[in-house]
């Protein structure tokens, strides 16, 4: 049956989402153990992240167990690679152009790049597409909303 | 209370206000319709603009779009299979099929007259808890708000989809995030790793990033099947004398469960519909009916997410806890109007107080109006393909979270927020527990150190203290009920069950 099949790289793969969890509350321990705990009546800054440290621990090792115990669980499936690197980068462009060239360039840049996590994303419709979604965004925030960001560079 | 009720309702009724409610339910419905556009969204994006308005218009405004996406939560289930907002989930099971039958006109009436009635209990629960609330609240100490916010933590992750342990992790690693920063009572910084997070993590960028970001991210290249939006034909979309008899009952057990979850803080509107789609199956004799367009089955957790939406500003407004992400963000919209929710606001500014709740009447209203006329604008905009759609949801994202603090930093939180939320998902994390925790997580801390101060590390406080006790008794036996229920899944599903499952 199930237990028969189950080879090594199989079960490591199964705790790993526990373990990420693991190496977080161990993370957070590590960076929090400085903080002056206090008292119980007297609580200092650190006790609070002490125990959830604490907490987060024990349940991924709880995760990891009972995990490693369950059924199989059914593949995650395949990683969207192209919705991860494009809407990814379309706002790191926006965070990097905002202040840089104002609103609206870096709208235009984001809604372009962005367009192409879609796989079937042709260029001149893209860009087509990416100027009416900016001329629309600056209506929206700089004409109505009236929002206090630069639309241009000055 | 009655003659409040009537002032509140002179200040809904005022033009200024009840143009806000007007906006904020069409607007509502509008993102309820478009999947992958949630409140949490729209609300952020508007947190800014409601610096310029008074903080009735801000509240009428912010909450009609809350409980206008409940309506236009079920349109896209009834009519596409596509749930707009989480708690529309369960519209689909009996919404879909009744579309296919050509029935959706049906369906559509059915759903906007049980979210009317939802809504109005909620409403009326939301009237009468108000007064008895805020006088309990006035003898809320610290060791009440800790335990209300144990409380919440707990419903949040033993109640409703997803394993409870891992709802559970989810919950802590909400509060771990809500750590970050200046620590409330000492300043001391914890987990600052750059200047700009000594303010703290923002909601709006962990809202957004986690709900909105990675459903982008997931669904930037998935193609929904095409639309054959079925022709409604107007004349039939009333039901049958007997069919309408037999909602009565649905709509009641339904806008009860919402009603209780919703004010209970960490349940919120989808939980309600899960449950309320639940309960209906367990009382129906004709439980094999259910998943074919069943009216009861569509009814109920209508009726009860809109429910819920109303009765989750019971703690919020009378306790200043918020229920859910949604809720602390309107919270926020009250704040930075300078007004401090709690006990106190209904005594020292009723005209605020009252006039929000009654908009939501007078919304519930608006909403019931304009829902069936207004069903051929959304169907036009369900036309709309994701991939025209999600770009101007990144830019709304991007501009949003930018504007709330004017913050770089912020905007670059939000992707890895949206990076994170994706792979939680893929390893069967919920996120709504993570946000819940992120909010209550300082005001659990808070409340547990000032308690402990105060009794000097005394535990029994807790205990000894009846509304305190009360609220542990709620915990505890929530937490008995759910390993009961768990230990009674397990003997249940013998192994031979599993294995069948498996393949």
């Amino acid at each position: 049956m199930q237990g028969a099949d189950q080879t090594l790289p199989d079960r490591l793969r199964r705790a790993a989402s526990g373990a990420v969890l693991l190496a977080f509350g161990l993370a957070l321990l590590f960076i929090a153990w400085s903080y002056p705990v206090g008292r119980l009546t007297q609580m200092g800054p650190g006790f609070i992240p002490r125990v959830v440290g604490l907490l987060i621990c024990a349940l991924a090792v709880a995760i990891i167990v009972s995990d490693l115990l369950a059924e199989a669980a059914p593949p995650p499936g395949m990683v969207h690679w192209r919705g991860l690197v494009f809407v990814g980068s379309a706002i790191l462009l926006f965070a990097v152009l905002i202040e840089q060239t104002g609103l609206v360039p870096a709208i235009f840049a984001a809604v372009l790049v962005s367009m192409f996590a879609d796989d079937r994303a042709r260029p001149l419709g893209a860009l087509i597409y990416s100027l009416v979604v900016t001329f629309g965004a600056w209506v929206l925030f700089i004409l109505a909303l009236e929002l206090p960001i630069p639309a241009f560079w000055r | 209370m009655l003659d409040q009720f009537v002032m509140g309702l002179s200040v809904a009724l005022q033009p200024q206000v009840l143009t806000y409610a007007l906006l904020g339910v069409v607007l509502g419905q509008l993102i309820g319709v478009l999947p992958g556009v949630g409140a949490i969204t729209a609300i952020s994006l508007l947190l800014p603009v409601t610096f310029h308005l008074d903080a009735t218009a801000s509240i009428v405004l912010l909450g009609g779009i809350y409980y206008g996406s409940q309506y236009g939560g079920s349109i896209a289930s009834i009519l596409l299979n596509l749930p707009g907002t989480p708690s529309s989930v369960v519209t689909c099971l009996e919404g879909y099929p009744l579309a296919k039958q050509n029935r959706a006109g049906l369906a559509l009436f059915v759903a906007a007259t049980s979210s009317f009635v939802g809504g109005m209990i909620g409403v009326a629960i939301l009237v009468l808890a108000a007064i008895p609330m805020a006088t309990i609240a006035v003898r809320f100490g610290a060791p009440e708000y800790a335990m209300l916010v144990i409380l919440g933590l707990l419903a949040a992750s033993l109640i409703g989809t997803g394993s409870q342990l891992r709802s559970f992790a989810m919950v802590v690693v909400g509060v771990a995030l809500g750590l970050v920063g200046a620590d409330a009572t000492t300043g001391f910084f914890r987990f600052v790793a750059v200047r700009e997070l000594a303010d703290g993590i923002s909601l709006v960028s962990l809202a957004m990033g986690l709900f909105g970001v990675s459903e982008i991210i997931r669904q930037a290249a998935t193609r929904t099947a095409a639309l054959n939006t079925p022709t409604i034909q107007m004349r039939d979309i009333l039901p049958t004398r007997t069919e309408a008899a037999s909602l009565a009952g649905p709509m009641l057990r339904g806008s009860s469960l919402g009603s209780f979850f919703g004010a209970l803080p960490g349940t919120g509107a989808a939980i309600a519909s899960f449950m309320a789609y639940a309960l209906e199956r367990r009382v129906s004799r004709r439980p094999q009916a259910f998943g074919t367009g069943h009216l009861p089955g569509l009814a109920a957790p209508e009726s009860a997410n809109n429910a819920a939406a109303q009765t989750s500003f019971i703690p919020t407004l009378t306790l200043g806890v918020p229920g859910d992400a949604v809720m602390a963000l309107i919270l926020g919209a009250l704040i930075l109007n300078g007004i401090v929710p709690g006990p106190r606001l209904m005594v020292d500014q009723p005209q605020i107080f009252w006039g929000v709740i009654a908009s939501f009447l007078v919304g519930n209203i608006i909403l019931l109006l304009i829902n069936i006329p207004l069903i051929r604008l959304w169907v036009l905009l369900l036309r709309i393909p994701y991939q025209r759609l999600y770009p101007i949801i990144i830019v709304m994202i991007c501009v949003g979270v930018y504007s709330h603090r004017t913050s770089i930093t912020d905007v670059i939180l939000t992707l890895a927020f949206g990076i994170l939320g994706y792979l939680l998902k893929r390893y069967r994390f919920e996120l709504a527990p993570l946000l819940l925790g992120f909010v209550l997580g300082p005001l659990l801390e808070d409340n547990f150190r000032r308690a402990m101060l105060i009794y000097r590390g005394d535990f029994t406080v807790f205990i000894t203290r009846p509304i305190s006790a009360i609220l542990v008794a709620a915990s505890v036996a929530l937490v008995s009920f759910a390993i009961l229920s768990a230990l009674r899944a397990r003997r249940k599903r013998p192994k031979p069950d599993r294995a069948e499952r498996t393949t």
